[in-house]
């Protein structure tokens, strides 16, 4: 009896070791948006490039434009310029992250949190989209200075989420290429 | 009776010693800076010689040109569209002092609105004047309003219909030069300066276009590159580079609802690639205490470390150091050599080189003033 507890406690454990791997999978192609509309996500648009990464980048990107894609990038941050520009509220713009991040779930489409702004796109109107993207990752890549309060690694820590800090933006480049390796 | 008569007579003399001194005071404000550009200046003109319609108005400005006699692309380096960014002047001052061109042709006008470097903001309790310490003396420069002086131009609308967008702005911003671009040559003094500068860019076929600025420190836009949607790529390659030097600037795009601005009609209506760049000057926030030489020169605010503190808003504001004069000049320079490093790249045929500007950390080790010429 002993033995047979002891046999599904470890076949649970190798299960759910499996299936946290399993969440750790990133395929191409993939989609970037933006949750704040900063211009930050056309940094990781380059960045992506430059990795020979098969992404597309929808800067309001909505339910319907994840058809066809295995992974979905978000790159948090306020800019008020970026919203004046799309001509939309700050609360247009929560709900449009919501809805999409809602969508990727249901569909199984794991997202990548890539927050490259240091403090410039932390506090204040950033951090409600730096919450809502980082509490619905699988994987977070950060440049140190965001995280100077420990932000993201007590979200990272919390909810079991992989954190990668890196110095500068230029090397996100890199652990981005491999996250589809 | 008498008693009556003296009292009058005393509080006329006051009255008018006070106004004197004022008169006095007022009226240098009117006396340009003189600048003392580096040996590699080949020419200087004025801005009404591309536009005949502000010759003899304070609007008019002094353009100075860099030509290496190398053929290759040309850049244009704009500082003083609000003279009360006193980072926005004195940066091209020392660009202006130290440039070395040895491929295309570099323009600099130091004093882009030059009628808003004659008065000062009301209300505001601004310094007119700052010194810097050189090497071999000090250099007072005057810290201007936001604003054409409304001498030259007055009185504001009730609402300002910007033109030819007719975007509605607050009857003040009829004023403000970077809300009045492209301009039209029979608009007010500062719809022509704009329509000026803009004959300047189409008739020297300007590559590349710089427009420098400060920010208060609680607002969105501050430590940022905006730049147009066309030459994203530009830009994205001077943040990676200044990245890489140790400086952190935040990427914006150029909203292409929001009319009068330069990195907006520059890039719609001209040829050249805009880039507008902002630092953080606690001297122009509201947040601010006294407003003295020290805040524009230390930048130096506890409001600022209280307000970051609360995590109310971003504010872009360093606790420990503030942000001085230098660290904005230098943020600058660098910002301006690497907008230009990654436009070469782009632009191989129309190459711009420049040469002996300081670097960051040389400006932030010797201060500005070493990088003066008198
Ligand atoms: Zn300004």
């Amino acid at each position: 009896m002993k033995t047979g507890i002891s046999t599904i406690v470890t076949i649970m454990i190798l299960f759910l070791a499996g299936s946290s791997l399993l969440a750790q999978k990133f395929e191409q192609p993939v989609l970037i948006s933006s949750a704040g509309q900063s211009a930050d996500v056309k940094l990781v648009k380059m960045l992506a490039q430059r990795q020979g990464l098969n992404a597309t980048t929808v800067l309001m990107a909505k339910p319907d434009d994840l058809t066809g894609f295995k992974t979905l990038v978000i790159v948090p941050g306020f800019s008020s310029k970026g919203l004046g520009a799309a001509g939309i509220s700050q609360q247009d713009e929560i709900e449009r992250v919501q809805s999409l991040i809602k969508a990727a779930n249901n569909l199984k489409i794991p997202i990548v949190l890539m927050h490259i702004g240091g403090n410039a796109r932390r506090q204040g109107q950033s951090d409600s989209f730096n919450q809502l993207v980082a509490d619905n990752s699988k994987y977070m890549l950060v440049v140190k200075q965001g995280d100077e309060d420990g932000f993201f690694s007590s979200i990272a820590s919390t909810k079991n989420i992989p954190l990668t800090l890196v110095e500068k933006i230029a090397e996100t480049a890199e652990p981005l290429g491999n996250l589809f390796k | 009776m008498i008693r009556n008569h003296l009292s009058t007579i005393i509080i006329t003399i006051i009255t008018a010693t006070m106004g004197v001194i004022a008169a006095i005071s007022f009226g240098k404000m009117h006396q340009p800076e003189e600048l003392f550009p580096s040996e590699g200046l080949t020419g200087k003109v004025m801005l009404s010689d591309y536009f005949e319609g502000i010759k003899g108005t304070n609007g008019d400005t002094e353009v100075y040109l860099f030509d290496s006699g190398v053929e290759g692309g040309t850049a244009l380096v704009c500082g003083g569209a609000h003279p009360n960014e006193a980072a926005s002047f004195l940066s091209t001052v020392v660009i202006l002092e130290n440039l070395k061109v040895t491929c295309g042709r570099v323009f600099i006008i130091p004093r882009l609105n030059n009628s808003a470097f004659t008065c000062s903001d009301p209300m505001e309790g601004f310094p007119a004047s700052y010194e810097i310490p050189t090497k071999i003396g000090i250099r007072k420069f005057r810290l201007g309003s936001r604003v054409t002086n409304p001498l030259d131009q007055w009185p504001d609308p009730l609402v300002f219909s910007q033109y030819p967008s007719n975007q509605q702005l607050s009857g003040f911003e009829t004023r403000n030069i970077n809300r009045s671009y492209p301009g039209r040559p029979d608009g007010n003094l500062t719809e022509r300066i704009a329509y000026a500068i803009i004959q300047l860019i189409d008739k020297e076929k300007v590559n590349i276009a710089f427009d420098i600025h400060e920010s208060s420190p609680e607002v969105p836009i501050v430590n940022v590159i905006v730049y147009h949607e066309n030459y994203e790529e530009i830009a994205m390659g001077a943040i990676l580079g200044l990245e890489m030097a140790g400086l952190q600037f935040s990427p914006e795009t150029s909203p292409m609802n929001f009319h009068g601005l330069s990195h907006r009609e520059w890039g719609d209506y001209t040829n050249a690639i805009p880039f507008l760049m902002e630092t953080s000057n606690p001297s122009m926030g509201r947040l601010r205490g006294k407003t003295d030489v020290d805040l524009v020169l230390r930048g130096y605010c506890d409001n600022y470390k209280k307000a970051k503190e609360t995590g109310a808003l971003r504010i872009a504001y360093r606790e420990d150091t503030g942000e001085p004069i230098a660290h904005r000049v230098g943020r600058h320079i660098a910002g301006v050599v690497e907008l230009i490093n990654s436009y070469n790249l782009y632009y191989p045929d129309m190459q711009i080189v420049i040469e002996n500007l300081p670097d960051y950390d040389m400006i932030m080790e010797k201060g500005v003033g070493e990088f003066l010429n008198n």
